[in-house]
């Protein structure tokens, strides 16, 4: 039965569990659809712990369908189905009898639109996946939480005089590093990121980029994105998802180290994209 | 990105290869001119050679330009990339290959207008530029073409040229006791040497053939480390 490693309200204050961590992601022979739609082909790749791997390709390959296979969110569109094997270090996230919100909770997720509930507070925001995952939780482990996760997205300094404020009065970036904030307050093993920074200007960008960097010491980290110098300057790993029409499933071209990918790709089909020669 | 700006990047790209690759045309006219001024001991020509390198050292600092502005505002990668660098590279010897035939001219001045000069050394230095002009013209080709062996043929030409330079060596100390005559053959000795590595530099730009082509950056001979 997949479960994850350890709850959260029982860990020793302050600590990390031992054998908690990132975790490795394979996945072998995914295919998903959207009803009679196959979106995604034949996916096999394996996710490295403790890297940034970023999933590239143009819009409609399927990258960030693939991505939300990866802890069960594909399957909340209706008519969506996955086949194939998907597995958290060893462990079949789609094997019979598995909850999907467990799976959830040990693999996290930031949206593309930075979604903080608006009429939370800045605290609540962050606690609110304790309460949703916990159960009743002291408020004194609850503020230590949401204090370890606000410094945790380098969000702590400029908010940590206004936590009773709705979440709604920061700024986007602000908001995007709230959003990670929540994500790893339930100490998530995986961080998975849906274009994380497109609605942020350069500099808030630049702010979660670094973010990134620090977060995968803890975690496995995988990161859609439309923009190829963020792939190049953030991921350790790129990904990159092709179609030969509209129409047809997209499917994994090619992965491998991010300075090969952009400096000596091994697929035309792989150099004519990250130089803009199509897509 | 529209398809017509990418389209124009890519024309850009390529008349700047073009450009900077015209640059060892540029070159091989001046080591021409260079070997004509050590052959007739032509002080005149020499001058034109040394003002001409202004156009040479134009034509890098041109390209060059261009080539960062493209990096800073199209950021290329993968082909697009190495191509980018290795022209940097390619210029660079360019620029080199140019100051060394300023260089050999500078000397000319220097022998006099009626020096000592022995016939078989001057020969021997007249073979080196015939065979570096081959080189640099190759490296060109190989370059446009992508052409990795013929890249690699640039180290057998060099070798004769390094040999070339050698015997130029044995024959100054052969060259007996007369001061002027030995004076006359320690400057062609400098000229020999620029020559040498107006050569060095056309196999460096045959190491960026193979860059451009695998990714991979090796030089073909390392001097520091002869087989």
């Amino acid at each position: 039965m997949f479960k994850p490693s350890e709850d959260v309200v029982a860990e020793p204050k302050g600590q990390r569990a031992v054998g908690r961590g990132a975790k490795t992601i394979e996945t072998r022979g995914v295919d998903l659809f959207y009803g009679d739609f196959h979106a995604v082909q034949d996916v096999t790749m394996t996710i490295a712990p403790n890297r940034v791997t970023a999933l590239i390709g143009s819009s409609g390959c399927g990258k960030t369908t693939f991505l939300r296979s990866l802890n069960r969110m594909h399957e909340l569109t209706p008519g969506a189905r996955v086949t194939g094997e998907v597995t958290l270090d060893g462990e079949d996230v789609y094997a019979k009898g598995v909850d999907p919100v467990a799976v959830r909770r040990l693999v996290g997720m930031v949206f593309q639109q930075p979604n903080p509930f608006p009429t939370m507070s800045i605290h609540d925001n962050v606690a609110a996946g304790l309460n949703l995952n916990g159960g009743r939780i002291p408020k004194s482990r609850k503020d230590e939480v949401v204090e370890r996760s606000l410094r945790g997205a380098h969000l702590w300094e400029e908010v940590k005089d206004r936590l009773d404020k709705p979440g709604s009065s920061l700024s986007g970036g602000q908001q995007q590093r709230l959003c990670i904030a929540r994500a790893i307050a339930v100490e998530p093993e995986v961080l998975l990121m849906d274009e994380p920074c497109s609605a942020l200007d350069p500099l808030a960008t630049l702010a979660i980029e670094d973010l990134i960097a620090e977060l995968k010491s803890r975690y496995t980290i995988v990161i859609v994105t439309h923009n190829m110098q963020q792939a190049a300057r953030a991921s350790d790993v790129t990904a990159f998802f092709n179609l030969d029409a509209t129409g047809r499933p997209g499917r994994l071209v090619e992965v491998g180290a991010t300075n090969e990918i952009f400096t000596n790709p091994s697929q035309q089909e792989t150099e004519d994209y990250v130089s803009g020669r199509f897509g | 990105m529209p398809e017509t700006a990418r389209a124009e990047y890519l024309e850009e790209l390529a008349n700047l290869e073009a450009s900077a690759l015209g640059g060892l045309d540029m070159v091989n006219t001046a080591l021409a001119r260079t070997m004509e001024a050590v052959e007739s001991q032509d002080v005149e020509m020499a001058q034109v050679v040394i003002a001409d390198d202004d156009r040479i050292d134009g034509r890098y600092l041109e390209v060059h330009q261009s080539l960062i502005t493209m990096l800073a505002t199209q950021s290329p990668v993968a082909t697009d990339l190495r191509l980018i660098s290795s022209l940097l590279h390619v210029l660079k010897s360019i620029e080199r290959m140019g100051d060394q035939c300023v260089n050999v001219c500078k000397l000319i001045p220097l022998t006099g207008s009626h020096p000592p000069a022995d016939a078989e050394m001057v020969k021997l230095i007249l073979t080196m530029g015939t065979h570096t002009q081959t080189l640099i013209a190759q490296s060109k080709r190989a370059f446009e073409e992508r052409d990795v062996e013929m890249a690699r043929d640039l180290v057998r030409r060099d070798d004769a040229v390094d040999n070339l330079n050698r015997e130029c060596f044995n024959l100054a100390i052969e060259l007996g006791d007369d001061a002027d005559k030995r004076e006359w053959a320690m400057t062609m000795l400098l000229a020999a040497r620029a020559i040498e590595r107006v050569a060095d530099n056309a196999v460096d730009i045959g190491e960026q053939v193979a860059f451009v082509v695998t990714g991979l950056f090796r030089e073909f001979e390392d001097a520091s480390h002869p087989s």
